[in-house]
């Protein structure tokens, strides 16, 4: 324990760049920008910080810092992480640092767009690091609200509009409009953290009126409470986490959303929803676990597999990408649902490993439609002659996606489906395997006709820019991760097994120490 | 006769009594602005004669309590007067000055009789209370004729007020046939004994106090009436009166009833359901704010409702707690619908599309407001709608707590439409909205008032849960 309290630190920097932002950067869009990428690199440095100096030999929850809130109700300010949340911290941070580049283009109202922003990413944290399940809630919330702000005021609306019965159907709910799919989103995460709360609440009741994680974890519940609090986590934290059928505010809310949001939705708030699932989910209801895994993990494929059969049938880029992330969002509760080390370890990974990567991908969409002004796949073609570098980073970011070795992505995946094979379930890593395959599938044919294809005869896509000045920085940030991550697995592994195993010996409790 | 000697008994009745008479005087001599000053003056000074006020009088053998729950919801009355008046000093109709001590007659009347209420614990006492209470809201809902509608709300109003008044008394008659007297203090008794009649009797007085809430199914004049009637007014009349009614609830069905007030609880959550999911669902069309906010404010009913429904000392702590939290966020949306309303001469809700380009500070309040309506954290709604829920989950009614959560986010979505046209969509004209003084000191106030409660809940939690001690145990 030190005297400087990291978490706080790295978790309230945005909020407090955030404050500065609104309070004394009006009309200076440059002093809003350092301002947010000094919040941010505070943020990160210290997650850095953190990572690093995590105790492995130690494990459990470190850094802790503890004080009081409203004692009558136990609630408190607790904070500590293990090898999970530093991971996912450290993904929190890279996301928004590279973020906060990607957005600095961004010319409507910049000063609101950065604090909100900030905001979103205060939240994040804080559900990362917060220990106490009711300010783990008030976290949680905050990092679901700015978005409909986010989405309705900076997104972008599709350029094509539901024909036919769809039109009819659908047509005056503006389905495919940025004002839609804000709402859609902000009401589908909302209706989630309503089954948040219920479960908390009766944790707290049934667990002795305490919302203390450490306390809770020590209890032993009632098996019909486990079972129907579980369901309600897997049902409010899965919503965020875009488990089929409670996926599609994310495709709608993705692809509607500007560049540094997408990137932080797709690559961290989802895994939010993962994360609760592991750590509240599984972390506090051992028993009801076991009893649903198998509810879990037959979602899970679901989701990967309509999730790739979806995103081939998009003709918009980013529609796309948001389908992909929903099929790769099942690999990570595929991996929860096996309960192996293995596949918990391959489902943490993911998270991280999909994160940074689907980071990548919405910051190389948003490149793409920024200089071409068009998401619709089949009107570009041959960008790769005018933009070199953003149809390499695409095609590495396309490898990991679909589990080329030498990436992240194939780590992730190769201990999922290990897992997968391992565990009471071993037909889950079929449908797993098909999903890689057809990954491979969307993710070659967009890259081949956008970047490699026949060029496009369009006269607006004849001279366009590659990436320039700190397009660059996010770029080459995300991929230097990716790649290192799928080179050094360990960096990641060795701190997220100190977590882990822990967790799998209460629900299964011939798990070795080590593996 | 009194106990707790310090001060003079019904100090705070009598001040308001003499300042209702001192401004309808003063009309006599000199109508205009003043008089809304005088009245202003004055509420400040009784609000502060409230705060040292002692607890624990009993005059007239036990009819007449100045007890914690009592004072509290004093204090909460002259305080939602007192800011109503801020919002309608400002007022500039020439009929409105030239009638302004009937108005605040009226209304100081009407607190008046809010403040008896408060501390009745006698069936006649608490009718005549009561009257003296609605009486008067009936007049000023009809005050500023501006078209047909306000007379035709004013009826209505008046015609269901009265009726709900008849089954009132109806239902005490009942009461008084089976307990042979018109102390609350006698009913406990009689409902451990199951005395058929009294239930006959706290039925039909339940349907008279849901008239009085506006309840479902008895919540039809509330958005007539708040659509009419002049914003400040509205602001105050859906939070008082409502207060006052929550007040007469606890008397009758809770105090001192401990467990046996348990059989209360299968109608009481029924209704509580129905009241939040009726808000809400009815909320969702409309497109005047004045009208939406009512149907929003039945939500809030019902929400309130569960409080009272699991029938436990958190439950009414609870209440009191989201009652202190609605005052603040109803009165200060309000305001902002009476800022916007001068400028734009429209309730409709498109009148506030770009209001953050135009007023940034305004549009932040009303987004503020919102969200506590809303129940987000941070704001004092929050706190408000989880503690229901906590208090719910601990009698174990869960299934209450899932609706309640639920239709929250439907009320979310009501309130993101306002929300969005003041953030995401352009303004039709770019001019600020121009902020009388008054009024904004009104929205600062409930402004703090709101997000301090929500950033630091926990001495009002300490405090409603005092006062629930000494009602319910």
């Amino acid at each position: 324990v030190t005297g400087l309290p990291i978490l706080s630190v790295m978790t309230w920097a945005p909020f407090i760049a955030a404050l500065i932002v609104m309070a004394f950067a009006r009309h200076r869009p440059m002093l809003v920008r350092w301002t947010s990428l000094l919040g941010a690199t505070v943020s990160l440095l210290a997650s850095l910080w953190v990572y690093w100096s995590y105790d492995r030999a130690a494990a459990g929850f470190q850094f802790k810092e503890q004080f009081d809130l409203v004692p009558s109700l136990g609630i408190s300010y607790l904070f500590a992480i293990d090898g999970m949340s530093a991971l996912m911290c450290l993904l929190t941070s890279i996301i928004i640092f590279a973020g906060v580049f990607a957005s600095w283009t961004v010319k409507e109202r910049s000063q609101e767009f950065y604090a909100l922003l900030l905001l979103l990413v205060t939240g994040v944290y804080g559900v990362f690091v917060s220990l106490d399940l009711f300010v783990f809630f008030l976290f949680y919330e905050i990092a679901v609200l700015p978005m409909y702000l986010l989405i309705g005021i900076w997104g972008s609306s599709g350029e094509v509009r539901p024909q036919g019965i769809f039109g009819w159907a659908f047509g005056r709910t503006g389905v495919g409009t940025k004002e839609y799919a804000a709402m859609k989103l902000t009401l589908y995460l909302l209706f989630g953290s309503a089954f948040i709360l219920v479960g908390i609440l009766a944790l707290y009741v049934a667990g002795g009126r305490s919302f203390s994680f450490l306390t809770l974890q020590s209890m032993q519940f009632d098996p019909t409470v486990q079972s129907w609090v579980f369901l309600a986590f897997y049902i409010g934290f899965g919503i965020l986490a875009g488990i089929w059928p409670l996926h599609t505010w994310s495709p709608d809310g993705h692809a509607s959303a500007p560049t540094a949001v997408s990137m932080l939705h797709a690559g961290v708030l989802m895994k939010l929803g993962a994360y609760g699932v592991v750590r509240l989910g599984m972390g506090l209801l051992p028993d009801a676990t076991s009893e649903w895994a198998w509810l879990v993990g037959g979602i899970a494929c679901i989701n990967i597999v309509y999730g790739a059969l979806s995103a081939m049938a998009q003709t918009d880029l980013k529609y796309v990408i948001a389908y992909s992330s929903v099929s790769h969002m099942g690999v990570v509760m595929l991996g929860a649902a096996t309960l192996t080390v293995t596949g918990l370890n391959g489902s943490v990974f993911q998270m991280f490993a999909h994160g940074i990567m689907t980071g990548l991908f919405f910051a190389l969409v948003g490149l793409v439609y920024e200089k071409a002004h068009s998401r619709e796949i089949f009107k570009m073609g041959g960008f790769g002659v005018m933009m070199p570098g953003i149809a390499t980073a695409f095609t590495i970011a396309g490898l990991s996606s679909l589990g080329l070795p030498a990436t992240a992505g194939f780590v992730a995946e190769f201990l999922t489906f290990l897992g997968a094979w391992t565990s009471n379930y071993s037909w889950w890593l079929f449908p797993g395997v098909l999903g890689a395959f057809l990954t491979s599938i969307y993710v070659l044919r967009v890259a081949k006709q956008i970047f490699l294809g026949k060029k496009s005869d369009d006269p607006h896509f004849q001279h366009l820019p590659d990436a320039q000045g700190t397009e660059w920085a996010a770029l080459g940030i995300l991929v230097f991760v990716l790649v290192l991550f799928g080179v050094a697995p360990g960096l990641a592994l060795k701190p997220v097994d100190t977590a882990t195993v822990p967790l799998l010996q209460r629900i299964v409790p011939s798990v070795e120490a080590s593996r | 006769m009194m106990n707790g000697q310090a001060g003079m008994p019904l100090a705070p009745e009598l001040a308001v009594f003499a300042l209702a008479v001192l401004v309808l005087l003063s009309g006599l001599i000199r109508p205009g602005r003043a008089i809304g000053w005088i009245a202003f003056a004055g509420l400040v000074a009784i609000f502060g004669l409230l705060m040292v006020t002692p607890e624990g009088q009993v005059l007239f053998g036990g009819a007449f309590v100045q007890d914690a729950l009592a004072l509290f919801a004093k204090r909460l009355f002259v305080g939602a007067t007192a800011l109503s008046l801020l919002g309608s000093l400002t007022i500039g109709h020439a009929n409105f000055h030239r009638r302004s001590s009937e108005y605040h007659f009226a209304m100081l009347v009407s607190l008046l009789g809010m403040l008896v209420l408060a501390s009745a614990r006698e069936l006649i006492l608490l009718f005549v209370a009561f009257e003296l209470m609605s009486i008067p809201l009936y007049v000023l809902t009809g005050f500023i004729k501006r078209d047909a509608v306000v007379p035709e709300a004013a009826l209505k109003f008046f015609l269901v007020g009265t009726v709900s008044s008849a089954v009132i008394a109806y239902g005490m008659s009942f009461i008084y046939g089976a307990t042979g007297g018109t102390a609350l203090a006698l009913i406990p008794q009689a409902v451990r004994d199951g005395h058929p009649t009294v239930l006959l009797g706290m039925g039909l007085l339940l349907a008279g106090l849901g008239f009085k809430i506006a309840a479902f199914p008895f919540h039809m004049w509330a958005p007539d009436s708040y659509e009419a009637a002049s914003t400040p007014f509205v602001a105050w009349l859906s939070v008082a009166p409502k207060t006052a009614g929550f007040v007469a609830i606890i008397r009758i069905y809770l105090e001192g009833l401990g467990s046996t007030a348990e059989i209360w609880m299968p109608i009481l959550a029924t209704l509580a359901g129905m009241t939040i999911v009726t808000g809400n669902l009815m909320a969702i069309p409309q497109r005047n704010i004045k009208r939406l906010l009512a149907y929003s404010g039945v939500a809030h009913i019902g929400y309130m409702l569960i409080g009272v429904a699991v029938v436990s000392r958190a439950g009414i702590a609870m209440l009191l707690f989201y009652l202190l939290a609605y005052l603040f966020g109803n009165m200060g949306a309000f305001m902002v619908v009476e800022t916007v309303a001068r400028s734009e001469q429209s309730d409709s809700i498109d009148a506030y599309k770009g209001l953050a380009q135009r007023s940034p500070l305004l549009a932040l309040a009303m987004l503020v407001f919102l969200l506590s309506l809303g129940g987000i954290p941070f704001v004092a709604g929050f706190w408000a709608k989880l503690y229901i829920f906590l208090a719910a989950a601990e009698r174990g009614m869960y299934g209450l707590v899932f609706l309640g959560a639920v239709l929250t986010v439907v009320a979310l979505y009501y309130y993101l439409l306002v929300a969005r046209r003041m953030y995401i969509e352009a303004p039709v004209r770019r001019e600020p909205v121009p902020t009388p003084g008054l009024l904004g000191v009104a929205i600062a106030v409930c402004a703090i008032g709101v997000v301090g409660i929500g950033v630091y809940p926990a001495p009002w939690v300490a405090l409603a849960q005092r006062i629930a001690a000494t009602l319910f145990s």
